[in-house]
């Protein structure tokens, strides 16, 4: 085989077998079934939250939202459960070069159970990540945001 | 009934809504055309004889229209407010009013948001706009998330960083004088633009020293330049593509991270100065991507550093070094200092190119922890026509290998930082650099160039103060670094001052009104084995900024 043919098979096979999800990483359906796996609808509720509902029973609140990254928006999602506490925290895309770190699964984790009386300031309750300062620290405030607006309304 | 107009009274719901408002409005100009013809029509037979039913049946018939009319401008108002509704992400009212609407404890930046919005509403009850300062703008999308367009982003944005540094400092040049002097070190423009949503434009455009001028009373020496400009391919997460572009060597974390908020002395780490010649820059391409959680790998080609420090003007138009002598771009005074690659007009000295990589982690099993590895080589730094003395010998080639490992760690729920690095160079062939054959005897250097330094500091939260929250962290950094060891070659005299191994002790305060503003205050002692002493002790002070 040529060398340029081997230095790039792999890339182009690669690049060919997996899906784009470098900027999209979840649609809002992905997420809002990762949120609440057991719910078999969701019913609009205004802006862009959706009730998650099994039946009559009301699991919990999904809201989407989006925050400045350094200078690109950063779209999420954060699941409420009915009393008003964070389920679940996901990105659903990131458009700029650096700080995707707040995508790793270990950060976002720490949400979940803050409610709208947790502090959720970073370097405090909430890790701040090194090289990502910006978006970590936007994405903190929008849940905070999204708690302070929804945190309280749930029941 | 007759109409002068077409009347499009359909119930189509496919009709789109501006179709809706072109029939509203039809209807209503038939309506009033028709009212007006009825008028006529009335008033002519009013003067002939009594309302025959043929207008009392006309009248009612209108009077329908009239309300259907009604009925449909209604329809059309409710939908258009629920579309402007999903698109500004606005909740419609609740009589459950929130909590902590307006937080006084946020920085300025998401609080220019909601203002730029609208006064003391609650966040849910304010339309968002999307055209926040004009960084993006809802553009039809393929992929769109309900009422998110994702892209393309139609206007650009422009960030900036930048640090301005004053104090004292003992000049070792004047004999270790204290002498008291301010630079505007830089201001950093940093525009972005998502040309689609998966190709990022991303420049760096800097003016060092109060930027750059040709007149005596411009008082100006400084530079305007290109430090960054790349475009990038977002494919998948493990791997992506950044095209061809000026970029930085990914050595070490403040090489790529250089901006002033990301470390706390008023000068960046002593090792960036020399042994890692931040910020060092190259014409590169890479690959870069996301193995597993936590873990980051970035691979990249560029233009090699380069054995020649000496005026730019001076390149022949071989492409050569100029005859005569020429200083050298590694040395054991500035390390790799003088050494980057060129970057403008075809003018690199040599056709050499450099590897290098990086492997970035943050394991999940320690959070707050984040470390890296990274290695750089080239296989020859000397240039084109490169010879001892002023015209001696030619000198060959020489490889250059760097080495470096570094880590920042948060402890989690505390104010305790610390940050560590080793930075190690080896030179390939010390007889063929320019150096130990410039017949300077004190500049020489050996086979290897090294450092390492600790760093410890606490972030001490100040509390709220002009509306943002506020941070002091105090901190000590020791550097030791020696770019003169053992294992010289060359034709000159081998006499170093001892001023290749250096200490740096740095105490000092960063305080950040916001995480975008740094307020910095640094002494600095150094300590070389240099008889005369190092004479470069200083006391600073730095504002920086970076949004």
């Amino acid at each position: 085989m040529t060398s340029w043919v081997r230095l790039t098979l792999p890339a182009a096979v690669v690049a060919s077998v997996s899906p784009s999800y470098a900027v999209q990483y979840l649609t809002i359906d992905a997420a809002q079934k990762l949120a609440f796996p057991a719910a078999n609808r969701f019913v609009e509720n205004g802006g862009l939250t959706w009730k998650a509902q099994a039946a009559d029973k009301l699991l919990g609140l999904f809201v989407v939202d989006h925050v400045i990254g350094k200078h690109l928006y950063i779209d999420y999602a954060v699941a409420l459960d009915p009393s008003g506490r964070v389920m679940r925290v996901e990105i659903l895309q990131y458009r700029e070069s650096y700080g995707g770190e707040v995508r790793e699964p270990g950060w976002l984790a720490q949400f979940v159970g803050k409610t709208s009386s947790s502090p959720l300031k970073l370097g405090s309750d909430i890790r701040n990540i090194s090289g990502a300062t910006l978006s970590s620290l936007h994405v903190t405030e929008g849940v905070k945001r999204i708690l302070a607006t929804y945190g309280s309304r749930t029941r | 009934m007759s109409c002068h107009r077409r009347c499009v009274l359909t119930s189509t719901p496919s009709l789109s809504s501006t179709g809706w408002r072109l029939a509203a409005l039809m209807t209503a100009t038939a309506l009033s055309a028709g009212l007006a013809h009825a008028q006529e029509v009335g008033n002519a037979r009013d003067k002939s004889n009594a309302a025959p039913s043929g207008d009392v049946a006309l009248l009612r018939k209108l009077e329908q229209m009239e309300q259907r009319i009604r009925i449909l401008e209604g329809q059309l108002k409710q939908k258009d407010n629920r579309e402007i509704a999903r698109a500004h992400g606005q909740a419609p009212a609740s009589p459950i009013p929130p909590k902590d609407a307006e937080d006084p404890g946020e920085p300025k930046q998401a609080k220019d948001q909601k203002r730029a919005t609208g006064a003391a509403k609650p966040d849910w009850a304010t339309p968002a706009s999307r055209d926040l300062t004009g960084k993006t703008a809802p553009v039809n999308p393929p992929n769109s998330i309900i009422g998110l367009t994702d892209s393309p982003v139609t206007g650009m944005s422009i960030g900036a960083y930048g640090e301005m540094k004053f104090g004292l400092q003992q000049n070792p040049a004047a004999g270790g004088q204290w002498q008291n002097g301010f630079d505007a070190h830089r201001l950093v423009l940093l525009p972005t633009y998502l040309i689609t949503p998966n190709i990022i434009f991303n420049a760096e455009i800097e003016f060092e020293h109060g930027g750059s001028g040709f007149d005596p009373d411009d008082k100006l020496h400084g530079t305007a330049e290109i430090e960054q400009i790349w475009i990038d391919f977002k494919m998948m997460d493990q791997f992506n593509w950044r095209a061809p572009g000026i970029d930085l060597i990914p050595i070490g974390y403040i090489n790529e991270h250089h901006e002033p908020t990301a470390f706390y002395s008023v000068q960046r780490p002593e090792l960036y100065n020399g042994l890692i010649p931040s910020t060092w820059k190259a014409p590169a391409t890479s690959v870069y991507g996301r193995l597993a959680e936590g873990l980051y790998y970035t691979i990249q080609a560029s233009s090699s550093l380069e054995d020649f420090g000496g005026d730019f003007a001076t390149r022949t138009d071989a492409k050569t070094v100029p005859t005569g002598g020429y200083a050298a771009g590694i040395d054991g005074a500035n390390a790799l200092g003088f050494a980057l690659p060129v970057r403008g007009d075809f003018q690199q000295l040599s056709n050499d190119i450099a590897v290098a990589g990086q492997l970035s982690y943050s394991p999940p099993v320690l959070p707050g922890f984040n470390g890296s590895v990274s290695a750089y080589y080239t296989p020859n730094t000397t240039p084109r026509g490169a010879y001892a003395g002023d015209a001696g010998m030619p000198l060959g080639r020489s490889s250059l290998t760097m080495f470096d490992a570094e880590f920042r760690y948060r402890v989690p729920n505390t104010g305790f930082e610390a940050r560590g690095e080793y930075v190690f160079v080896s030179l390939g062939n010390p007889a063929n650099l320019r150096a130990n054959n410039d017949s300077d005897p004190t500049n020489n250097v050996g086979k290897t160039m090294y450092g390492y330094s600790g760093e410890l500091a606490y972030h001490l939260p100040l509390g709220n103060i002009l509306s943002s929250d506020w941070e002091m962290v105090p901190f000590y950094r020791y550097t030791f670094q020696n770019t003169q060891t053992g294992g010289f070659a060359g034709t000159d005299l081998n006499m170093p001052t001892g001023a290749g191994q250096t200490q740096f002790h740095n105490v000092g305060v960063a305080v950040f009104p916001s995480p975008q503003i740094v307020l910095k205050a640094t002494w600095q002692k150094v300590i070389n084995r240099d008889p005369a002493g190092a004479n470069s002790d200083s006391v600073l002070g730095g504002v920086g900024f970076f949004f």
